[in-house]
């Protein structure tokens, strides 16, 4: 199941959800999201039984200047720990993306594409939406610490570690 | 006879003089100098079908009868003593990733609370008030003395303590005290098997029960169950002067009967299933390839129903347990009632305990952990790389040999089933009134995401990919 393509992501209906293949084409593509190809590719090589893709827009933008995006909240600290930014020439629907991120999504369970956004995998949509949610928070937070400027109080023990994750 | 494994090196060392002694006896004997035993007790020495393997006095391995094929080749122990510690490749790594596994497990108030306040008998509330606690054999959903058996009562009367597993931070365990008695449990599954199965609400007998079938090295779960099919039987006229539902008098001396294969207890120890069709009334027995149900009534937790019946051992909530999500909302609430779209999620479940049973990892940590942590503490202490994927596809590699020798031994399609109860008796109250399990329509999609033919057996696709294809040509059947 895939949203169809050109669909108004926050006022989704019934007949914007679209049943394709996850390994073969069938009729269904015609109507499928442009990241079909990628979503195929995530199902296919790592664990998800869902998969969430979003556009955050303070994700977004620290994607353009880090390589990994690693919370300092709470939240994010304890659920994500730490994002790889990956980067790639064509960003929407190419088989490049395809690769690299199902590749990483075996051992993540949400990535940043450069410029792009984010995919996260999950037991159920819910979960995977979850952890979008959690990384925008994160990256909102990041954002405005830089406005504030200053030195950030750390209250994590180990926080240098987290690069390890 | 007893194996010893000293400095990896196995001998076989006579054990005669321990042959009939019940399982405290014989670990203390045995485990002198620290050593651990896993052990039977007089149950496993007689081929009771529900022996258990004791391990270090109080840990059971308990479902299948494990004891009795112990039993059956005369083995009464297995020591293992080395010395030691074991090596860990990447020791700062690990212990970055055991220090955020550890701020999870804390959290959670399910792991930091629940748990190690009140142990598994926790869920006895929470399962009654779901209506999905079996009662008087699974004749009802919900038991009218579930608070007195509740871990809110156990706590309140006999819980002197608690203890956990070598380093565990949750410590999950009850230690009791009952008429100057001392031991540790009971669980959640055995207060439900010789409690509210049994249509019994005296905790006191359930405690000492619990003991009784420790020290003898039997499966509290399928003891009660088996009692509980007894109860029925007699309910219905079928057995004579048999056990009746709520009689708490007799739990000790059936429990004795069974393990010493005495009277009745001849008959019980062989379990449910062959005692219902030894008295013309196999509908009793709530079994699946034999193994007695336990405590979730998959009337009120559809997807627990499948679990159940694609189980390789039969009846079992270790392989996966569909309480987490259907439940406790762990990862999110699914509907409970409504089995459609979840042969996904117990697929995975199913794996990934495969993958924690490889790794002796106790299924409790996967209440506050994601599969992220498992692979990574497992790469840190092996030096290779593992990811969840992998950890995953290793899962789904056991579960798919398992089928395969299952298929090899004559099991089918026609055993992944339930008890006709579950399939067409109606839950009789409570939020699963009127409803019984739909099995088919969950199996066939359970079937398709294994990527198994519609008769359940694994295909040659699904065999390369896993790297089975050999295992397929020797196991299945032409």
């Amino acid at each position: 199941m895939i949203t169809r393509r050109g669909s108004m992501l926050a006022h989704l209906e019934e007949h914007d959800l679209i049943e394709t293949g996850v390994g073969e084409n069938d009729s269904g593509v015609m109507l499928a999201s442009s990241e079909l190809v990628v979503h195929r590719a995530i199902y296919q090589n790592s664990w998800a039984l869902a998969v969430c893709h979003c556009h955050p827009p303070y994700a977004v933008a620290l994607s353009l200047v880090q390589d990994e995006i690693i919370p300092v909240d709470s939240e994010g600290s304890y659920m994500l720990h730490r994002v790889p930014v990956l980067g790639a020439e064509h960003t929407i629907g190419s088989t490049e993306v395809a690769e690299i991120l199902s590749e990483a999504l075996k051992e993540y369970k949400i990535v940043m594409l450069r410029g792009h956004g984010c995919f996260a995998i999950g037991h159920m949509l819910e979960e995977a939406y979850q952890w979008c949610s959690t990384l925008e928070a994160a990256a909102t937070i990041i954002c405005h610490l830089r406005a504030l400027g200053g030195d950030v109080k750390d209250y994590r023990k180990g926080a240098d570690r987290f690069t390890n994750w | 006879m007893s194996l010893w494994i000293e400095r990896w090196r196995r001998l076989i060392w006579g054990a005669e003089a321990l042959w009939g002694a019940g399982v405290a006896h014989t670990t203390v004997s045995l485990g002198e100098g620290g050593r651990s035993v896993a052990c039977i007790g007089p149950a496993g020495e007689r081929k009771v079908l529900l022996a258990a393997i004791m391990n270090d006095g109080t840990r059971a391995l308990a479902r299948g009868g494990v004891g009795a094929a112990m039993g059956a080749k005369r083995l009464k122990a297995i020591v293992v003593s080395e010395e030691g510690k074991s090596s860990i490749a990447e020791p700062e790594r690990f212990d970055f990733y055991r220090y955020e596994s550890e701020k999870l497990l804390k959290a959670s108030p399910l792991t930091a609370h629940g748990l190690p306040e009140f142990g598994t008998a926790a869920l006895v509330n929470v399962l009654n008030a779901a209506g999905a606690l079996p009662t008087r054999n699974y004749q009802q959903c919900s038991f009218e003395g579930a608070e007195a058996i509740s871990g809110e009562a156990l706590k309140e009367r006999f819980v002197i303590g608690k203890r956990g597993c070598w380093g565990c931070p949750i410590a999950c365990t009850r230690r009791t005290e009952v008429d100057g008695v001392r031991g540790e449990g009971p669980e959640y599954e055995t207060i439900w098997a010789l409690g509210a199965d049994c249509g019994i609400d005296d905790l006191k007998a359930i405690v000492h029960a619990n003991y009784l079938c420790n020290e003898l090295g039997i499966d509290t779960i399928s003891m009660g169950a088996t009692i509980a099919c007894a109860m029925e039987l007699t309910e219905r006229g079928l057995l004579p002067q048999g056990p009746r539902f709520g009689d708490a008098g007799m739990l000790l001396p059936l429990v004795e009967a069974t393990a010493l294969r005495r009277g009745l207890g001849d008959e019980l120890a062989e379990g449910s299933a062959r005692l219902s069709k030894r008295y013309g009334a196999p509908e009793c027995s709530m079994q699946v390839k034999g193994l007695e149900m336990p405590a979730y009534d998959p009337r009120a937790m559809q997807a627990q129903g499948l679990a159940y019946a694609t189980s390789n051992r039969g009846a079992c909530h270790l392989r996966a347990n569909m309480m987490g999500s259907t439940l406790l909302g762990l990862p999110k609430l699914v509907d409970r009632l409504n089995g459609s779209g979840q042969a996904g999620l117990l697929i995975e479940l199913q794996n990934l305990n495969a993958a924690l049973d490889s790794l002796v990892l106790c299924k409790f940590g996967h209440w506050a952990l994601a599969e992220e942590h498992y692979s990574r503490l497992v790469s840190a202490v092996t030096g290779r790389r593992y990811e969840e994927a992998e950890l995953l596809q290793i899962g789904e590699r056991i579960w798919t040999l398992e089928r395969l020798i299952n298929l090899g031994r004559g099991f089918s399609k026609k055993d992944d089933t339930l008890p006709d109860r579950m399939l067409h008796d109606a839950a009789p109250c409570g939020p699963a009134e009127g409803k019984v399990v739909e099995l088919e329509p969950m199996l066939a999609e359970y079937y398709r995401f294994r990527g198994w033919s519609k008769d359940g057996i694994p295909t040659e696709r699904k065999l390369s990919e896993l790297g089975l294809r050999e295992y397929g040509r020797q196991l299945l059947p032409c």
